[in-house]
């Protein structure tokens, strides 16, 4: 009798102690294509926001209509009600020029309007020369696409495409 | 001519000297337990010849015929052990022995749970025991470590639970009441308990009394009572030096790693006594420093205790003791939120802190002094008064805060036994006390508290029957006082199913001056004061059993707390912005019970323990569970000893923490069970023993309070002399 109940106890304490606890929770999980990182935000969210996405462009739009050539087509809205946010942006393996945030205005989004609702806010830069996009290469999981969001410091479409009106 | 004289006469006189040293050889070495803690007061017999052992252990036993000598060590409450030794006609050999507990063990004498001398049998509340061996054998260096592993006993960041009592308050408003031999040591200002004021070493066991203590101790004790009983300086010089080495395991995965090198620590403690028969010292000082577990998590503290007896008659003793902490300690606040530190593309980074918390640093000074005077006027009546000071004193750098408090308190308590024995008891006592803060967090308050209690105990047939109760007056100083009446009622009736006890009491906890007052902004959130917090009030039943079958000790109780205007942290919002707020939880409940074990099941060289707690809290108001109460506590523990050498273990397992507060950003946090494995083994030997300890052996990365990480594994040596 005390063998089986030190048995028991020996099983049990192994079954609870094999439990590892806490364990480390990628953002992207295993087997994810695409992109992952953290962005922050800074300055007030306007009211008139509609929504913030992340896209990507296999290369830098050359012409407006260059600018529907997203991925993902079903981009991912970003939460708003935090000081950063940890994304996974599912993308195809292959290389992207331009990984940018993109601030919707309200309205009602058609390629006419675009111009005018859609803002670039943000994007992942060259670590050389932070002034240009950095490229970014997916070969199944990306980490670490980290840049800022700073709602005050927008630039319109028309800015990379001008004249603006 | 005038050498022969003298050079004959002390021929003569050696001749009979060699004669008898030559027939006759000594015994000499130490006697301990089965954790390496010497005893004293074993008698050691071989024939004729009789020795006792010190205040540590040693004996020397002279006149021992040569030849095979058959050793006879004999102490209450331990076996007999019989050593056969060959005696070298006079020359000397050296026996070391190791005692074990006697079958009937003697029952341990506990003096919190009725502010007298009792025994645990005649407790009608549920008491909890650290006693010196469990200290020796576990070999942990700070108090709250040798508390955490008493039954029912669980500790969240450093904030004290029995039964559930306190929850988690960041060390706010502690529902359990720290004595330092008798003497109230909570903090003045925030009502929470510093665990570093008395250094481990001057602690030789711990009492923990579970349920509402507030009939005797009033505030504070509405949870329940831990008394650290600090050593008696015994006669003669002594000393004793421990140091203690050892490092930090790294996180378990590299993406957790936060550091490039092994994370240490270390300390070491020193104490000296001397002692005579009327005046008795002690000195202890000692240090530590620790590199933390996790980022930004350093520490050093240094200390210093002693502690005066002076034994002007028989039966009266006058005792000043005190002690001094310096700690100086990185605050590692909750592990980042993402986006806040180089989370490496994971949800959570445990052992990071963010950017905007580098650099938080508090220096936390504490200390207290105390007087007590006892007069054992004959075996009727002992009477004792007592006056004592606690201070506290903290600095926090980045962002800067100050604060000092104080609590002078002082009491005068009688102890009445007509016809001298058990039968009859009458406890009966006076106390006040003043607290004071000046802080610019909590502001400048004082508050005054006078208090007057008495307690009865009498024996009807094998009844013990016992009834008391307290009145305390509360106020701040410029306000008026409120009145709180707190009476306990208890019963112990020994049957051959063992021993039930039972006890109906009423608690309650003034606010803290800091839950009153608290204005300042933590981790991005703003406490607001409320001046009207009301005082917190319980009624705790308990029912309980201990049942003896030889070695081995059962002892169950089932408790039920029914309490009112609880204090909690609220969090809520307004307009957007987080804010915490304490206020009274209209009611809560908290229920179980709780099974402790101890015994030699399979060998008497065995020593085997389970301690399990459930607990089934909530919060009646809204029909929840109450924050930071996990239902399941288990401790398992083993030790094996043979000859000089032990090896054992605890197993500890807290259920997953069902709900937390202290706000929306940490809820989604994953919580896990907490099941934490120590090893340890030791050597021991004369005055010289060594200890390794492995705590958290697997590992095992978890949390009890929001984005708090708890200790990772830990190997440490502990090499301790006494002289």
């Amino acid at each position: 009798m005390p063998r089986r109940i030190s048995r028991a106890a020996l099983v049990t304490l192994g079954a609870l102690a094999c439990n590892n606890g806490l364990q480390p929770v990628p953002v992207c999980p295993p087997g994810f294509v695409g992109i992952c990182g953290t962005v922050a935000f800074r300055g007030a969210v306007p009211d008139s926001t509609q929504a913030v996405f992340i896209v990507a462009f296999d290369s830098f739009p050359q012409t407006l209509s260059d600018l529907f050539k997203f991925k993902p087509a079903s981009p991912v809205q970003l939460p708003l009600d935090r000081p950063t946010f940890a994304y996974a942006v599912p993308l195809p393996n292959g290389r992207y020029d331009w990984v940018l945030a993109v601030w919707q205005k309200v309205g009602t989004l058609t390629p006419q309007t675009a111009g005018t609702l859609l803002q670039e806010t943000g994007f992942y830069r060259d670590a050389s020369d932070t002034t240009k996009p950095g490229v970014v290469l997916v070969d199944g999981t990306r980490a670490g696409v980290d840049f800022v969001i700073d709602f005050d410091n927008r630039h319109p479409v028309c800015s990379y495409f001008p004249p603006c009106p | 001519m005038t050498q022969l004289p003298c050079g004959v006469l002390l021929a003569l006189l050696c001749v009979p000297v060699r004669a008898w040293a030559q027939a006759t050889g000594v015994v000499y070495g130490s006697v301990s337990d089965s954790a390496g803690v010497p005893i004293s007061d074993v008698r050691i017999t071989s024939g004729r010849a009789a020795a006792t052992s010190d205040v540590v252990g040693r004996y020397r036993l002279a006149g021992v015929p040569p030849s095979h000598a058959v050793l006879r060590f004999a102490r209450l409450g331990f076996r007999v052990t019989l050593d056969t030794v060959a005696v070298p006609a006079g020359d000397s050999v050296r026996v070391d022995v190791t005692l074990r507990p006697g079958r009937f063990a003697l029952e341990p004498v506990i003096v919190t749970a009725a502010k007298r001398s009792q025994l645990l049998d005649q407790s009608a509340t549920s008491v909890a025991l650290v006693s010196d061996s469990d200290l020796a054998r576990r070999a942990v260096s700070t108090v709250d470590e040798a508390v955490d592993k008493a039954a029912g006993v669980l500790f969240l960041n450093g904030q004290v639970n029995i039964r559930g009592s306190s929850g988690f308050v960041e060390g706010l408003g502690s529902r359990v009441l720290l004595l330092v031999d008798g003497v109230p040591a909570n903090e003045a200002d925030r009502g929470g308990v510093d665990w570093d004021m008395v250094p481990l070493d001057e602690v030789q066991r711990v009492e923990v009394v579970k349920g509402a203590g507030s009939s005797l101790y009033g505030s504070a004790a509405l949870g329940g009572v831990v008394n650290l009983l600090t050593r008696d300086v015994p006669v003669g010089f002594h000393g004793r030096v421990r140091t203690t080495a050892g490092a930090y395991a790294d996180p378990p995965d590299a993406a957790w790693r936060f550091r490039d090198y092994v994370g240490g620590l270390g300390g070491l403690d020193a104490t000296g006594s001397y002692g005579t028969e009327a005046i008795r010292g002690s000195l202890t000082l000692g240090g530590r420093h620790s590199d933390g577990y996790r980022e930004q998590d350093r520490s050093d503290q240094w200390e210093g205790a002693g502690k005066l007896e002076w034994h002007p008659a028989p039966g009266t003793r006058v005792t000043a003791s005190g002690s001094w902490t310096s700690h100086q300690y990185q605050v590692s606040p909750p592990w980042c939120e993402p986006g806040q530190c180089d989370d490496r593309g994971l949800a959570f980074q445990p052992f990071r802190i963010g950017i905007s918390d580098t650099g938080a640093y508090t220096r936390s000074d504490k200390g207290y002094a105390a007087t007590t005077l006892e007069r054992t006027a004959s075996a009727e009546f002992a009477w004792q008064a007592r006056a004592s000071w606690v201070r506290t004193h903290f600095t926090d750098f980045q962002p800067y805060n100050w604060g000092v408090a104080n609590r002078y308190g002082t009491e005068l308590r009688g102890t009445l036994r007509p016809g001298g024995d058990s039968d009859r008891v009458l406890t009966v006592g006076l106390e006040a006390a003043r607290a004071d803060v000046t802080s610019d967090i909590f502001g400048r308050h004082a508050e005054n508290e006078l208090s007057a209690y008495g307690e009865g105990e009498r024996r009807v047939g094998s009844v013990r029957l016992s009834a008391g109760a307290r009145v305390d007056e509360i106020g701040l100083v410029g306000g008026g006082l409120a009145g709180q009446l707190s009476p306990r009622v208890g019963v112990v009736w020994p049957t051959r199913f063992g021993t039930w006890r039972g006890s109906i009491g009423h608690g309650f906890r003034t606010p803290s001056l800091a839950e009153r007052f608290s204005s300042l902004v933590a981790f991005g959130i703003r406490l607001v004061p409320d001046s009207t917090l009301a005082a917190e009030t319980a009624w705790a039943f308990e029912l309980g059993d201990a049942v003896s079958l030889g070695s081995t000790r059962l002892d169950a109780a089932a408790f039920w707390t029914e309490a009112r205007q609880l204090i909690e942290p609220t969090f809520f919002d307004s307009g957007g912005v987080p804010y915490i707020q304490f206020r009274n939880v209209l009611r809560a409940r908290l229920r179980g019970f709780d099974l402790s074990l101890v015994g030699r099941p399979f060998t008497p060289s065995l020593e085997t323990s389970v301690a399990y707690t459930f607990l089934d809290a909530r919060d009646l108001g809204i029909d929840s569970v109450l924050a930071f109460r996990p239902k399941h506590l288990l401790t398992l523990a083993a030790d094996y000893a043979f000859r000089p050498f032990s090896v054992g273990g605890d197993f500890r397992y807290v259920s997953r923490i069902e709900r937390i507060e202290l706000g929306l950003s940490w809820a989604d946090d994953p919580r896990v069970p907490a099941a934490v494995l120590d090893l340890r083994a030791g050597w021991s030997r004369d005055a010289c023993s060594a200890r390794l300890l492995v705590t958290n052996a697997l590992n095992y990365i978890y949390s009890l309070t929001p984005g708090t990480l708890e200790p990772v594994r830990t190997v440490s040596v502990v090499l301790t002399w006494t002289y």
